[in-house]
């Protein structure tokens, strides 16, 4: 009797431990703003009172006022530098808009030309390490293996296989999926790729930058057309990290893509898509 | 007739089960991380049925998954195969009246079946090898499944005794040593 009651006591503890992690590990830190203000408001008059008390019996309160200026001093010229680089930018922008406004047009219109069948999504690859959905047209809708699939967003991925209603479409962040692009801003082409990589797994990683590439956060990224599956100039996403390392050819990035990938329930597969 | 009955539950169980991974566990991950109720099911099915139902069932259920929504056809079929014949195994070598017991067997194939297939992906698929990320995933999943087993572990013994008492009758040695 004792065993069987604790027993069920083991269970419930697991239980609520399980849905304790489920929540810790899913929750949007920054919600929790408002216990951490909370718990500061309490703790930070004592923690200065004791910095204070600290401070005057070592004597070195001046150290602190220079590391307070200084502290100042970084955070202006932080700011500088975030102004100078944001003008950078827009610098690189404007001038790759003159030679890629023609293209820009031509695209849309391309676009225009594109026949696409809407599709929902119907389930969900149950496997940790890849990424893979399948959508309610098939065969019988006109789609074949290797047609594009887009969003409102952007670029989703690619169908690899067909039954007569459903289809099976390999997400670009799926990490057997590999995309040819190009940084919109420079046309320097790049490999993105699907990744592992703990809390990167719905960002692309971009290896073989050019050395002479200039990357800058923010840039948009757009399929160049190589490779035999997407056509030219459907919006990939953006880069959001640059990774430099000791050499700089193997330097990456992490691209956010347009389209959200855990939120996407319609897409849109380009029937007439040819590269 | 009662076998018959119960290999069609154990089915129904697997779709049942297939909706409950699809729809449920897609969102109540552990850091975006979902278990994969497949492999201790079919391990639940190697042990207490024996092998000769783990083995089928496993290759029939992975090749219906691989058919819903894995990239290539054959490897979970593999895989969870594999998983009824380690069942099989540990059935003949270790007791299934501890919980400690079930627990480290699902962790042990949960970490043969997951890296298996990682392998397998990779030739078929050229995955690229991140083994790091995979490793930390791998022990998350680990994590999440030892938690079900502790959750699930009476409604495997009972459901399991009495699917070991249809299927293997007098055969059944390992519950009395």
């Amino acid at each position: 009797m004792y065993q069987k009651k604790t027993g069920i006591v083991g269970i419930i503890i697991t239980i609520v431990i399980l849905i304790i992690l489920v929540i810790i590990s899913n929750i949007n830190l920054e919600k929790l703003s408002y216990i951490e203000n909370v718990v500061s408001s309490i703790v930070m008059p004592i923690q200065n009172g004791l910095t204070y008390l600290k401070n005057k019996i070592t004597g070195n309160t001046e150290f602190f006022d220079d590391i307070t200026k200084l502290q100042q001093e970084n955070d202006e010229l932080k700011a500088k530098n975030a102004e100078l680089e944001q003008n950078l930018r827009e610098f690189e922008i404007i001038k790759s808009e003159n030679t890629t406004l023609k293209e820009y047009l031509s695209l849309t219109e391309k676009y225009s030309d594109y026949e696409t069948k809407a599709a929902y999504i119907i389930s969900k690859d149950i496997s940790n390490y890849s990424n893979v959905f399948v959508i309610n047209v098939g065969e019988k809708d006109g789609i074949q293996a290797n047609m594009t699939v887009i969003s409102d967003k952007g670029l989703v991925g690619h169908v690899i296989s067909v039954t007569s209603n459903t289809a099976k479409v390999q997400t670009i962040i799926d990490t057997a999926s590999t995309v040819s692009a190009v940084i919109s801003s420079s046309r320097d082409t790049i490999i993105c790729k699907g990744t592992l990589e703990e809390n990167k797994q719905n960002l692309l990683k971009a290896s073989y930058i050019p050395t002479s590439a200039n990357l800058v956060g923010g840039d948009k990224i757009e399929t160049s057309g190589m490779g035999g599956i997407y056509p030219k100039g459907i919006v990939v996403g953006t880069i959001k990290e640059i990774q430099n390392t000791k050499n700089i050819t193997n330097r990456y990035a992490y691209i956010e893509p347009a389209v959200d990938f855990d939120k996407v329930e319609t897409v849109l597969v380009i029937t007439n898509g040819t590269v | 007739m009662k076998n018959t009955i119960i290999v069609v539950c154990l089915i129904l169980v697997f779709i049942l089960l297939y909706f409950l991974q699809v729809n449920f566990f897609n969102w109540f991950t552990i850091a975006g991380i979902m278990p994969n109720l497949f492999i201790i099911y079919v391990l639940f099915i190697g042990l207490f049925a024996g092998k000769r139902l783990g083995v089928p069932l496993g290759v029939l259920f992975g090749l219906l998954l691989d058919f819903f929504a894995s990239q290539q056809i054959g490897a979970s079929a593999i895989m969870l195969g594999v998983v009824g014949i380690l069942a099989g195994i540990l059935n003949k070598n270790f007791s299934k009246d501890s919980r400690i017991t079930i627990l480290l067997m699902t962790m042990g194939v949960t970490a043969i079946y997951e890296i298996g297939l990682y392998i397998t992906n990779y030739f078929i698929m050229h995955y690229n090898i991140e083994i790091i990320a995979f490793l930390k995933i791998l022990l998350i999943e680990i994590l999440y499944h030892a938690l079900l087993i502790i959750i699930l572990y009476p409604i495997f013994q009972k459901v399991g005794y009495y699917i070991e008492e249809s299927f293997r009758g007098k055969k059944i040695l390992t519950r009395y040593f």
